[in-house]
């Protein structure tokens, strides 16, 4: 089976502090899948290395049988990422950052159209868009965000904790549209996030990262019988021994 | 590239800051200079009031009167002591002192004193030109009292003759043929039209530093550098992309501030300063069209290597602030030839330092605008080979670490003195 993400013994190493361990897993195609850990235990990282931002050490990353390392071009087409932090050129407005960035995939007018399109609704900010992005709040910096990575229909979106931060209604808004987008479009999401009761109800399958390795993987349901926990949370306090 | 360019020009710091204000601050400056200027010519050339303590009495003394009148002054008659009676006048009022015997010692070929007071208050402008006016009407009477003695005493000589006996023919050789030129005028005309040249080629150098050295920062202030970094567009295009942004910039600013010197230069100051000078085309050591082909290689090579530079140590910045401290370690090259050149001569200067200049790429255009006039390519035909190895090898490292994840975690650590990764 060709997996849209597949990791082999990925190691990080930044001048002796291993941020990545031996971290192997795949992921299929259309799966939402979240990678969920305390701060800095490894997350962004292996989202950074499958973005083609950084290397690593050692082992394996493929997306769609690509190698990162060896044509990191090719990986770029496939993948939309979004950081933990983005933020979008203060001086074009909405709009307009959503057009150029649609600029880098599409060749065409009407693919950009239709990206743009795509983004507008995506975002929800209405006429809003035509204003400069440095006027907007946090909660809509992320709308934005969200719309730019996924109007592009990637084969793999990449999200690095998508509603940090952020109110509940915002927060509300792109976790619907993250579960319709993945529903409507089959695309692969590989999502970050220590909210672990926000994953649970978001993606299919998860794997607990903890001090740069893996330590368990499965559905949330799978994984809360498995450790007679209430929620992700507590099963993932059982797993690292603290429970 | 044009995602670089529109977003800079959209970026207020640099379109204020690097066009609109170099563009207009001569005009402005020119402006209230010509102001001022008209208003202090209008006072200084209005009819004024001298006031005049004769206690001469004399003929001379009474012609001196004539002159001021002539000159536009209204002569007002006073008595007492001239420093108390100075005192007593208003800011830039000027009393002329004519004492007993004026007329006497001058008529006896002995010189006469003559005493000018100026009252002081603010200091002015049109308080000192108002003084001005008073000596000079006292040196044109004392150049036509001086002529008239000298024709009493020698009817058959010239007066402009016995006081100027010697006549200097100036003449410069250029290029094997005499000129009837002053060496000195040749040399502030050279000065000033090869002052230019550095001055815009620092400007340009400078401005294209600072814009490249920051577009990495301003992107990850901005939060935006992750973002480009997985868009499906090569490194290398981001890398030259940035270039080409720079480049624009620094351009379209150097443009406006050399459009705007050129205005305050010759028109506002109206000092025509090429007029004042030589036409250096028509003595055969003018630009030609090679010397600007030449001038325009060696500014290209220097810009890409500066802007590739620049960049390069821009990624190392995590703001904006850091990029700009960053570059000033880059503007020591760069203004270094610029003295030397423009205020002395290389060949003079010691070996080691003339070394040390020459391997500063930014020399050659520096040289090579100096070339124009003298016509002296040689060391500028050498440097060319140097600054294309020069640049070649600034690009590579360039594109070297924009293909790495060098540009997302390098640091600089001031503080341990090397690069972090």
């Amino acid at each position: 089976m060709e997996y849209v993400v597949r990791l082999k013994d990925l190691v990080k190493d930044y001048g002796g502090r291993k941020a990545l361990d031996g971290i192997t897993m795949q992921i299929e195609e259309g799966e939402i899948f979240g990678l969920i850990g305390p701060n800095g235990a490894g997350k962004t990282t292996t989202l950074r290395i499958i973005s083609t931002i950084i290397k690593p050490t050692a082992g394996q990353a493929l997306v769609c049988g690509i190698d990162v390392l060896k044509a990191p071009n090719e990986v770029r087409k496939l993948i939309s990422y979004l950081p933990d932090e983005a933020g979008a050129y203060p001086n074009l407005s909405g709009e307009e950052y959503l057009k150029l960035m649609a600029s880098f995939y599409f060749e065409s007018g009407k693919g950009i159209g239709e990206a743009l399109e795509e983004g507008r609704k995506i975002s929800g900010l209405g006429e809003r868009l035509k204003e400069k992005s440095s006027t907007y709040s946090r909660g809509m910096k992320r709308r934005l965000q969200l719309a730019r990575t996924l109007m592009v229909k990637p084969k793999l979106a990449i999200l690095d904790e998508p509603t940090s931060g952020l109110d509940v209604t915002h927060a509300y808004h792109l976790r619907n549209v993250i579960r319709e987008y993945a529903r409507t479009h089959s695309t692969t999401i590989l999502l970050s996030s220590h909210n672990m009761l926000e994953v649970e109800h978001l993606c299919d399958r998860v794997s607990f990262i903890n001090e740069g390795k893996l330590v368990e993987s499965g559905s949330p349901q799978e994984l809360k019988s498995r450790y007679g926990a209430r929620n992700l949370e507590e099963a993932f306090m059982k797993v690292v021994g603290v429970a | 590239m044009a995602k670089e360019v529109k977003d800079l020009l959209r970026d207020p710091k640099i379109l204020v800051g690097m066009i609109l204000f170099p563009a207009l601050i001569y005009p402005l400056m020119g402006a209230a200079m010509s102001i001022s200027t008209g208003s202090v010519i209008e006072t200084a050339s209005a009819n004024m009031t001298i006031y005049m303590i004769d206690d001469d009495g004399g003929p001379l003394a009474s012609t001196l009167k004539e002159f001021f009148r002539g000159g536009n002054f209204t002569v007002e008659a006073v008595e007492g002591d001239p420093a108390s009676m100075a005192a007593s006048l208003h800011g830039g009022d000027v009393l002329i002192h004519v004492p007993s015997g004026f007329s006497e010692n001058i008529t006896a070929y002995r010189r006469a004193d003559i005493g000018i007071f100026v009252n002081f208050k603010e200091f002015s402008i049109v308080e000192f030109i108002k003084a001005g006016r008073a000596e000079g009407i006292v040196r044109i009477f004392e150049g036509a009292i001086t002529n008239a003695l000298i024709s009493n005493a020698f009817p058959n000589a010239k007066a402009e003759d016995i006081l100027n006996p010697v006549k200097i023919d100036y003449n410069s050789v250029i290029r094997g043929e005499a000129q009837p030129i002053n060496p000195e005028v040749l040399q502030n005309t050279m000065r000033l039209q090869g002052a230019m040249g550095p001055i815009v080629i620092l400007l340009v150098l400078i401005l294209a530093m600072q814009v490249a050295a920051t577009s990495i920062a301003v992107e990850k202030e901005a939060k935006t550098l992750e973002t480009l970094l997985t868009i499906p567009v090569s490194r290398l295009s981001i890398l030259f992309s940035k270039l080409i942004g720079s480049f624009t910039i620094a351009f379209l600013a150097s443009v406006a501030t050399v459009l705007s010197f050129s205005y305050y230069f010759t028109t506002v100051l109206g000092t025509a300063a090429v007029d004042q000078g030589l036409d250096l085309s028509v003595l055969g050591i003018g630009p030609s069209s090679t010397g600007f082909i030449v001038l325009g290689a060696t500014l290209f090579g220097a810009l890409l290597s500066a802007l590739a530079l620049a960049l390069t140590l821009g990624t190392l910045a995590q703001d904006v602030r850091g990029a700009q401290s960053l570059v000033g370690v880059l503007m020591v090259p760069v203004i270094m030839p610029m003295f030397f050149i423009m205020f002395g001569d290389m060949s003079s200067l010691p070996a080691a330092l003339q070394t040390a200049l020459y391997l500063i790429p930014f020399t050659y255009p520096m040289l090579a605008s100096q070339a124009l006039f003298t016509g002296n390519y040689g060391t500028v035909f050498v440097g060319l080979a140097y600054m294309a190895a020069f640049t070649f090898v600034t690009l590579y490292l360039a594109a070297k670490v924009f293909s790495s994840e060098r540009i997302m975690t390098a640091r600089l650590s001031f503080r341990l003195g090397r690069i972090k990764r």
